[in-house]
């Protein structure tokens, strides 16, 4: 009996190894919002984004997530004005979604296109350019995704009755390594 | 025997034959055409009675259709999704009432903001005026339209002060956890500007009365216009407090 489970096991593993997708997982994150004010340029900065990538027949799926709230601004106030202006109460996390070819995964240059989700709405973006460095198993990627308040139907916040610009980039700087 | 009687004998068993024939053929072709209809008419033309079980299984899979709806076109099979990701549902869940809160929170505080700015005006016009309204400019009986013009600056500074506090106090709280940046300044600034805000009008008062008794302004009254300084200045800092840094 035991000699037919242990045939089993080594005549099935192979297929087991050859049936199960590679998979990404982010493990280091930072994004960066840059908003600019005719008097002042503020930053706010999550490193609460989650990551994963699923890759099979050919391609990779990879999906980004982030708490609205993670971004902080350095002031609770503004803070607060970002979480009601996004609706990140209703709409807490904001996603990004690409596609790579499995084939492009070890690139220097990975050009991406983006679905984000954010705000109740979602926007996308084609030919967004990122760089990628390896170390090992260890690919880092950086870039920044062009977004903008109209895209996701964000009113412009105001201070001192003179709107924001509408420009809003992300700076994307992730660590990604296979699972 | 004829032979025609001997040769119609083998003739009548043919027919009798062929006829028998005929007859098993058309009785087998007829069995086969009725089978047929009826196993075509149980199937397709006469549905089953319902029964409850199927009404279930008729809901489970209208049910899970909708599932599938509801699930967004672009998603493929392999493709993560945010519970792949570790995010718990209280995470993900959308909080509509704090969403209202918040809303309420930051029109409110608009208001405050507005109503705060707006009050820069007839504070500086009270510290303008307050040039008129010393002691030097009358004695008794005199002309006090510079006292008086102050004094009706000062107290419409204060109310529209009080107005805006109110914004500020009423607006329903948010859950912030570790307060950063200007906002923190300008709530310690609160604790300057608002007992001076009060104290301001109240030596104010007194200073007026005694003037206008035709005394010099003495005791705690003296400390009127250091009081009031010390308030437009707290106060002023706490407006660039929540706007800082600037950049030109």
């Amino acid at each position: 009996m035991k000699i037919i489970r242990l045939a089993a096991l080594f005549l099935l593993s192979p297929v087991a190894f050859a049936q199960s997708p590679q998979t990404w997982v982010l493990t280091q994150s930072t994004l960066s919002y840059h908003m600019v004010h005719p008097v002042h340029t503020v930053d706010g900065t999550s490193h609460g984004a989650r990551g994963k990538g699923v890759c099979g027949a050919g391609v990779c799926d990879f999906l980004v997530a982030a708490p609205v709230k993670s971004f902080d601004s350095g002031d609770t106030n503004r803070d607060e004005h970002m979480l009601q202006v996004t609706r990140g109460a209703e709409f807490p996390i904001v996603t990004v979604r690409f596609r790579l070819p499995e084939s492009a995964i070890n690139s220097p240059t990975l050009d991406c296109d983006l679905e984000v989700q954010f705000a109740g709405n979602t926007a996308h973006y084609t030919h967004v350019a990122f760089q990628q460095t390896i170390q090992g198993k260890t690919h880092h990627i950086t870039g920044t995704v062009p977004s903008t308040l109209t895209d996701f139907k964000i009113p412009p916040p105001s201070f001192l009755t003179v709107p924001i610009k509408n420009e809003i980039p992300v700076k994307v700087d992730t660590t990604w390594q296979p699972q | 025997m004829s032979p025609l009687y001997l040769g119609s004998r083998p003739a009548s068993w043919l027919r009798l034959f062929a006829m028998a024939l005929l007859a098993v053929a058309s009785v087998a072709s007829a069995q086969s055409y009725s089978s047929s209809d009826t196993t075509e008419i149980s199937s397709a033309a006469l549905p089953d009675a319902p029964s409850a079980i199927q009404a279930q299984q008729q809901q489970q899979q209208q049910q899970q259709q909708q599932q599938q709806q509801q699930q967004p076109a672009t998603q493929k099979p392999n493709e993560p999704s945010l519970s792949d990701l570790g995010l718990s549902p209280t995470q993900t869940a959308p909080n509509p009432a704090l969403q209202a809160r918040l809303d309420r929170h930051t029109h409110m505080l608009k208001i405050h903001q507005t109503l705060g700015l707006i009050t820069l005006i007839p504070m500086a016009a009270a510290v303008i005026s307050s040039g008129g309204a010393t002691a030097h400019h009358n004695t008794t009986g005199g002309d006090t339209t510079g006292r008086d013009v102050h004094a009706a600056l000062g107290g419409l500074t204060v109310a529209m002060y009080g107005a805006t506090a109110y914004f500020a106090i009423a607006a329903p709280k948010i859950p912030e956890g570790h307060v950063k940046g200007g906002i923190k300044v300008h709530k310690y600034l609160v604790w300057v500007h608002a007992p001076g805000m009060v104290l301001t009008p109240i030596l104010g008062v007194m200073a007026y009365n005694q003037l206008n008794n035709g005394e010099k302004v003495h005791g705690i009254a003296s400390a009127h216009a250091a009081v009031a300084w010390t308030t437009v200045a707290a106060y002023g800092a706490s407006i660039i407090a929540v706007s800082w840094p600037i950049k030109l």
